[in-house]
């Protein structure tokens, strides 16, 4: 299987804060990755080199043999992403926020009413689509981003902490699409979150990242056996010897 | 991917008029607010006109004699004239006080006397002041006026008797003003038989317009332009843009395209409700005038609106691109807002200055400070577009575009940067830094 992502060595610096302090992993086509760790560990960061929202300081990406920092338009044609705290437009209403971003994705107005489907189902409310964003509630309009970033079938799904700040319902329905979406497109998902519960039901593998260094990486059952541990949380605890 | 400033710059125009703060602010506010103000005006005015036109005013003829009969006759013929029957002048006042009468005319004993002996009649006109409104006071204007007319007749009868008397046949209204004064106005090699004040009326009700519809036009766009993008931080709507299969320059374009269009609304909504105003409130017609800038050979011709169009539309770019690269660097439409103020400085300055004066006018310093300041290119433009200086516009379109490609490719690189998504000024750390200086 041949790798989405390389990411070697990576090093970001904000003035004298470190938030990347040599991180490197490898995210392999077609498996939802995930990046653990707490808050302030350095996933958003790392999430956002990918997306080429920021530049390393030092080190290296490529998303698909592209280079990020070479060239960030040819990756953001393959890539969706969809930030932690991410909001739609307040004024246009669930339909016309979606139309409006599938214009950059599709070629002709089918593919547009293509993705317009796809999307209403993963939002799977239907008839508010027609509603202003600005009367959804917070768990709607996240179904509705998640919508967004998945309708445009991208090679890579970028998702920063999925189902943040989202009730059971809304938590479990937002989950449930990832995994469909992904066993029916085959898409390759890079995700962060420090809900464990959620990693271990959705991730193929994952990193666990603490103060910007990856401490450990491989898939949920190995990282357990390797630390002995009965979820990933102990796995996490075990790894950066904080327990 | 095709075409992808359409949808952006659509997006920009829904999510900016759809914010009731901006379509009432910008586009209703002045459709609305002008055509009331201009109303009440209008209300107040046309009762003061109708309550001079009913008012009548009153006479004590204390005098009594022939020459008070006929100023009395004549006043009596247009008008409705109330003779105050009293003992005295203080009698008099007392019943003016306590009548509704807003003026009387006062004839002192000896007037037709001194008429008849060739001295001065002499008159007093009492303004009976109780709400001290305007029709009140043009009450007694209309009564002096009415004298003064009096007054004019009455030495040209006056003069013609005596020019009879001497046997000299003259016009007596030549002997009363003998000088008659013609003005005339060389402009651009054209002699105009008008005085120039009727040229600088025309300058001033026309031209100067343009430029304070520019001004108001350039204020909107920046506070449109700050928070279009304020609000894509606000609403955590610039990262996923950022990440969109579109160049920034395209993103910017969009966002410079959906503001020109909303300020432009607003620029129109914002005239059509003053124009309405200065109708209603002060019966402004520039179709009244005699003339029109047109045969006083300083309309603007096909060339000079054409070149007038370009300069305004990059003075206008130059503004929004300033405004996307101040506000870029804030986090919410509130610190955007107050930031992109300081360019109601530079926009503000000259506007006021150029009002009153012209440049050749400013000491040399002054003169090339304002020069330097991109927005005093539009004033200088549409006054020198007016004159068929073409050259004059020519130039500053060359130096604001000169400007105007910096600004953008200084937003361009600010927006190619991570300093978009990093950068942070926040409302408390403006505070901050005001309290600093």
């Amino acid at each position: 299987m041949s790798s989405a992502i390389e990411a070697r060595s990576l090093v970001k610096n904000f003035g004298n804060v470190v938030a990347l302090n040599g991180c490197s992993f490898t995210v392999r086509e077609g498996e939802i990755f995930g990046l653990i760790g707490p808050n302030g560990a350095g996933k958003t960061t790392t999430l956002r080199i990918v997306g080429t929202l920021i530049k390393p300081t030092s080190g290296s990406v490529e998303v698909f043999g592209v280079d990020a920092v070479g060239d960030p338009d040819k990756i953001r044609e393959m890539i969706s992403y969809l930030p932690e705290e991410a909001g739609a437009y307040q004024n246009l209403s669930g339909n016309e926020y979606l139309r409006f971003m599938a214009g950059f994705y599709a070629g002709k107005s089918s593919d547009v009413n293509e993705m317009l489907g796809e999307a209403e189902q993963i939002f799977g409310l239907g008839e508010r689509l027609k509603d202003r964003v600005k009367g959804y509630s917070k768990g709607m309009k996240r179904r509705l981003l998640l919508a967004r970033a998945l309708m445009v079938r991208p090679k890579l799904a970028i998702l920063d902490e999925p189902t943040a700040g989202l009730d059971v319902v809304h938590a479990y329905h937002v989950r449930q699409m990832i995994k469909d979406y992904v066993e029916k497109r085959g898409v390759t998902v890079l995700l962060s979150s420090h809900n464990m519960l959620e990693v271990e039901f959705l991730c193929d593998r994952v990193v666990l990242i603490d103060k910007g260094v990856v401490v450990a990486e491989g898939r949920p059952q190995e990282l357990k056996q390797r630390y002995s541990a009965e979820n990933l949380e102990q796995v996490f605890m075990e790894a950066t010897a904080i327990g | 991917m095709g075409n992808s400033l359409t949808p952006l710059v659509v997006k920009e125009v829904k999510e900016l008029v759809r914010d009731p703060k901006i379509l009432i602010g910008v586009i209703l506010m002045p459709l609305l607010i002008f055509p009331v103000m201009g109303s009440a005006i209008s209300i107040s005015q046309e009762s003061v006109r109708r309550a001079m036109i009913t008012a009548s005013f009153a006479i004590y003829d204390e005098d009594q004699g022939p020459h008070a009969e006929a100023l009395k006759d004549y006043l009596k013929a247009n008008n409705t004239v109330i003779t105050i029957e009293a003992t005295s002048l203080e009698d008099a006042i007392i019943l003016l006080r306590e009548s509704n009468t807003s003026v009387l005319l006062y004839i002192r004993e000896g007037y037709s006397e001194n008429v008849s002996e060739g001295l001065r009649g002499w008159v007093k006109i009492y303004a009976n002041l109780k709400q001290l409104n305007i029709a009140e006071t043009g009450q007694s204007d209309k009564v002096s006026s009415l004298i003064n007319i009096y007054n004019y007749w009455f030495s040209l009868t006056k003069i013609e008797r005596l020019l009879e008397g001497a046997g000299e046949s003259v016009d007596p209204s030549v002997v009363r003003s003998p000088l008659s004064i013609y003005y005339a106005s060389v402009l651009k090699g054209n002699v105009l038989e008008v005085p120039p004040s009727s040229i600088f009326g025309l300058m001033m009700s026309q031209s100067i317009m343009l430029p304070i519809m520019v001004m108001i036009m350039l204020m909107f766009a920046i506070q449109l332009a700050a928070t279009s993008i304020a609000i894509e931080k606000e609403q955590k709507t610039l990262e996923t843009l950022m990440t969109l299969p579109v160049s920034r320059i395209t993103i910017l374009s969009g966002k410079l395209a959906g503001s020109i269009l909303v300020a432009l609304a607003g620029a129109v909504a914002y005239m059509v409700g003053f124009g309405y105003y200065m109708k209603s409130a002060f019966g402004f017609a520039p179709e009244l005038t005699s003339m029109s800038l047109g045969e006083a050979g300083i309309g603007l011709q096909p060339l000079g609106y054409l070149l007038l169009g370009v300069a305004i539309f990059v003075t206008l770019v130059s503004g929004l691109a300033l405004a996307l690269s101040i506000a870029v660097f804030t986090d919410n439409v509130r610190s955007a807002q107050s930031l992109v103020g300081i360019l109601y400085i530079p926009i503000i300055v000259p506007s006021i200055i150029l009002m009153f004066t012209d440049l050749s006018m400013l000491p040399l310093a002054v003169r090339w400070i304002l020069l330097l300041i991109p927005y005093t290119h539009s004033i200088v433009a549409s006054k020198a577009a007016f004159l068929g200086n073409y050259l004059v516009v020519a130039k500053s379109i060359i130096y604001v575009s000169a400007f105007t490609v910096a600004v953008l490719y200084m937003a361009a690189r600010i927006f190619s940067t991570e300093r978009i998504i990093t950068a942070r000024i926040s409302s408390l750390s403006l505070r901050g830094l005001l309290r600093k200086h």
